[in-house]
C-alpha cells in the first residue's frame, strides 16, 4: 500500500472542510437569525457583524409555554420508543432465531414499512384516531409513530441478534436459563449497543416529527416541532423567533446524540459488542 | 458424576440428513471419553443431544439411570464448553464464572468463594474483573473452563475447545484438560477432529463416522489393532498407507503378497482367508535394510523427502505393488487429485535425496489386513 503523502491529507482535510461548510451554513444561519436584531435578518448580503440579542427568546417565552411544548415532545418521543422497544425487541429477536425459511423475509418487510411513504397512513389513521376518541392526546401521536418506529426496530435488531453467536444463549441453558431466561439475561445484555440505537433512533424519529403531531395534536398536546411553525404569522415570518423556538427544539437531541454517540454509529454500522 | 448412555439414537434434523444413526454408547462414571472424526460425523451432533440443545428424534439418552430425551438443558446440570467459548460479552470474567451459580441461586458467599478458587486453580484471578474482549485466545479458552468447573456439574460436555488456539498453547491446554479432569473425576465428554487430541488425552476414544461409531477403544488399541479401513485411516499421522495386495500361504506360512513382494506374517494366530485384500502399513513400521534382495522386503525409490526433523518423511513411488486409497476418509476431506506414494518415517539424521532406491522391510505385526469390500479388519 502507498503511503498516504502530506499533499493527500492536504486535500482530504478541504474536502471535509467544504462538506462541513455546506452541511453547517443552515445550522449556522438559524442559530446566528435567533439572535440578530429583527433588522439585520433579512439583510443582504447577510450580516456577519451584529450586536446579538436575546430580545427573540425573550418574546417567546412570554408568549409561549416552551415548558409544555418540550413536555409533550418529551412524552411524544419517550412513549413511542419505550412501546417500539417493547415490540421491536421480542419481534426482532424471535426472527433472527426462528429456523422459518421466511423469517428473513418477513425482517425485510417490516423496513419495507418504514418506507410507507406517512402521508398515505396518516389518512385512514386519522380518522381511525377519531372514531375511538384519541385525536388530539399524545397517544395518537404515539401509536401513530410507533407503528413507523418499531417496524425499524424490529428489523434493526433482526439484524443484531442474528450477528449474536446462538452459543451465547446455549451456553446460558446449559447453564440453568430458561429459554426465556437467557434472551433476558444474556442476549438483551449482549446486544445493548443495539438497543441504545433503537432508542436513539426511535426518539429521534418521533421528536422531529412534524406531519403526525400537526394532524394528530390539540393545542394543548402539541409538541415543539409543531410549535416552531406558529411562528409563521398571517402577515409575516417571524424568523427571530423561529430560530430561538430552534434552539429549544434541537439542542436536547444534539445533546442526546453528542452523549450516546458512540452507540449510534454501531448502531448504524451493526457492530457488535 | 454421571453414566451417559446411548441406547440407539438417532438424529434426523427437519431437512432429512441423519446426522447420528443407531447411536450405541455407554459412557462410564468419571471416565474421559473422546469422539473423534471428520467434520459432519455426527460427533457434535451427539454432544449437543447430551446437552439437551438438540433433539433425540428416535432411541433413548439415558443420563444416571434417568431417560434424558426430554428434560431442558437447565435441568440436566451439565456443563458445556464450546468451540468459540461462548463468553457472555457484557460481564466480566468474574460474572461469567459465576453466572451458573447466580442462576441457580447460589448464596452470594459461596459464589466468591468459588469463583475465587477456580480463579486461582486456572491462574485467573488477575485478569477477574476484564471483559473477554480484554482478553488472549488462551485466557478465554480458560474462562471457559472456569465457567464450566466451578458448578461442579455432572458431567462436562467440550465440543472442539482447543481449536480455536495456536498450536504451542494447544499443546499446553491439552494436558491441563487431561489433568483437571483426572484432578476432579467429572465424566468428561470431548469431542475433536483432532486425532492428537483424542490420543492423546482419551481414556477411551469413540471414532466416528457417517453417524456411526466405527470402533470404541483406547487410544493404544485403535492404533494398534484399527478394526476397519476408516479407524486405520483417521487415527496416525502420518497418515497409514494402504496397498493392494493378496492373502495366501507359502510353504504352509500365512503371507501376503503385494505386488512383486512377498511379506511373511509370522505372528498372525488366526489364518486369512485367501484373495484380494488391502494391507495397511504405518509409515513408521518400515525399516531400512542394507541388503537388497533379502526375502520379505520391499524395494521402492525416493520422490520427495520432507525433513521433520527428528526423522525424515519420505514418499516413495513403488514400481511394482500397487497404492491404494480407499474411499472411506470423511467424504469432504478426501483428496483424489494427489499421486499416491508410499509414505515412509525413517531417521532424520540418514542422507537421503531424489532417485534414491531403497529396500524396506516391515515389521509383520505391524501389517494391517481389511477386507477390500467391507473394509473391516481381518
Amino acid at each position: 500500500m502507498a503511503l498516504v503523502t502530506r499533499r493527500q491529507v492536504a486535500f482530504e482535510r478541504l474536502g471535509l472542510a467544504a462538506y462541513l461548510v455546506v452541511f453547517l451554513a443552515p445550522v449556522a444561519w438559524l442559530v446566528s437569525t435567533a439572535y440578530k436584531p429583527a433588522r439585520d435578518i433579512l439583510s443582504s448580503p447577510p450580516r456577519l457583524w451584529f450586536q446579538p440579542t436575546l430580545d427573540h427568546f425573550v418574546y417567546v417565552l412570554s408568549y409561549m409555554d416552551v415548558g409544555s411544548l418540550l413536555r409533550s415532545s418529551l412524552i411524544i418521543s419517550i412513549g413511542s420508543a419505550v412501546l417500539s422497544l417493547l415490540l421491536g425487541v421480542p419481534a426482532g429477536y424471535a426472527l433472527a432465531r426462528s429456523n422459518w425459511q421466511y423469517a428473513k423475509g418477513v425482517a425485510y418487510f417490516f423496513l419495507l414499512i418504514r418506507m410507507i411513504p406517512a402521508v398515505a397512513a396518516l389518512i385512514p389513521f386519522y380518522m381511525l384516531m377519531r372514531d375511538i376518541g384519541l385525536l388530539g392526546s399524545w397517544w395518537a401521536v404515539i401509536i401513530m409513530n410507533t407503528m413507523f418506529n418499531c417496524a425499524f426496530v424490529t428489523w434493526m435488531m433482526y439484524s443484531y441478534f442474528r450477528a449474536l453467536p446462538r452459543d451465547l444463549e446455549e451456553a446460558a441453558m446449559t447453564d440453568g436459563c430458561t429459554p426465556v431466561g437467557a434472551f433476558i439475561k444474556v442476549s438483551l445484555p449482549a446486544a445493548r449497543s443495539g438497543v441504545i440505537a433503537s432508542i436513539l433512533f426511535c426518539v429521534m424519529f418521533s421528536w422531529n416529527d412534524f406531519l403526525f403531531a400537526s394532524f394528530l395534536t390539540r393545542l394543548d398536546s402539541k409538541p415543539i416541532s409543531v410549535a416552531v411553525l406558529t411562528a409563521y404569522g398571517i402577515n409575516d415570518v417571524s424568523w427571530g423567533a423561529m430560530g430561538a423556538l430552534a434552539h429549544f427544539a434541537t439542542i436536547p437531541i444534539v445533546l442526546m446524540a453528542l452523549f450516546l454517540n458512540r452507540y449510534f454509529v454501531q448502531g448504524a454500522t451493526n457492530g457488535v459488542q | 458424576m454421571a453414566q451417559i448412555v446411548f441406547d440407539k439414537v438417532s438424529k434426523v434434523y427437519d431437512s432429512g440428513h441423519a446426522a447420528v444413526r443407531s447411536l450405541e454408547l455407554e459412557i462410564r462414571d468419571g471416565e474421559f471419553l473422546v469422539l473423534v472424526g471428520p467434520s459432519g460425523c455426527g460427533k457434535t451432533t451427539a454432544l449437543r443431544m447430551i446437552a439437551g440443545l438438540e433433539d433425540v428424534t428416535e432411541g433413548k439418552l439415558v443420563i444416571n439411570g434417568e431417560v434424558a430425551n426430554d428434560l431442558s438443558p437447565r435441568d440436566r446440570n451439565i456443563a458445556m464448553v464450546f468451540q468459540s467459548y461462548a463468553l457472555y460479552p457484557h460481564l466480566s470474567v468474574r460474572d461469567n464464572i459465576a453466572f451458573g451459580l447466580r442462576v441457580r441461586r447460589v448464596p452470594g458467599e459461596d459464589i466468591a468463594k468459588k469463583v475465587a478458587a477456580v480463579a486461582d486453580l486456572l491462574e485467573l484471578t488477575e485478569y477477574l474483573d476484564r471483559k473477554p474482549a480484554k482478553l488472549s485466545g488462551g485466557q478465554r479458552q480458560r474462562v471457559a473452563m472456569g465457567r464450566a468447573l466451578v458448578r461442579s456439574p455432572n458431567a462436562f460436555l467440550m465440543d472442539e475447545p482447543l481449536s480455536n488456539l495456536d498450536a504451542r498453547l494447544r499443546g499446553q491446554m491439552r494436558s491441563e484438560i487431561a489433568k483437571l479432569q483426572r484432578m476432579t473425576a467429572i465424566t468428561t465428554v470431548y469431542v475433536t477432529h483432532d486425532q492428537i487430541e483424542a490420543m492423546t488425552m482419551g481414556d477411551r476414544v469413540a471414532v466416528m463416522n457417517q453417524g456411526k461409531i466405527q470402533q470404541l477403544d483406547t487410544p493404544r488399541q485403535l492404533y494398534d489393532k484399527p478394526a476397519n479401513l476408516f479407524v486405520a485411516s483417521f487415527i496416525g499421522s502420518p497418515p497409514i498407507n494402504f496397498l493392494a495386495g493378496e492373502a495366501g500361504a507359502l510353504d504352509g506360512l500365512p503371507v501376503v503378497r503385494i505386488g512383486d513382494f512377498t511379506l511373511p506374517l509370522r505372528d498372525r494366530g488366526a489364518a486369512l482367508p485367501a484373495g484380494k485384500c488391502i494391507v495397511g502399513i504405518r509409515p513408521e513400521a518400515f525399516q531400512l535394510e542394507a541388503d537388497g534382495s533379502a526375502p520379505g522386503t520391499i524395494r521402492a525409490v525416493v520422490d520427495l523427502v520432507e525433513d521433520l526433523g527428528a526423522n525424515l518423511l519420505i514418499h516413495m513411488e513403488v514400481p511394482s505393488a500397487e497404492l491404494v486409497q480407499p474411499g472411506v476418509v470423511g467424504h469432504d476431506e478426501r483428496v483424489d487429485s494427489t499421486k499416491l506414494r508410499l509414505r515412509v518415517t525413517v531417521d532424520g539424521y540418514l542422507k537421503l535425496s531424489r532417485g534414491d532406491t531403497l529396500t524396506l522391510s516391515v515389521n509383520p505385526s505391524a501389517v494391517h489386513i481389511f477386507d477390500p469390500v467391507t473394509g473391516v479388519a481381518l
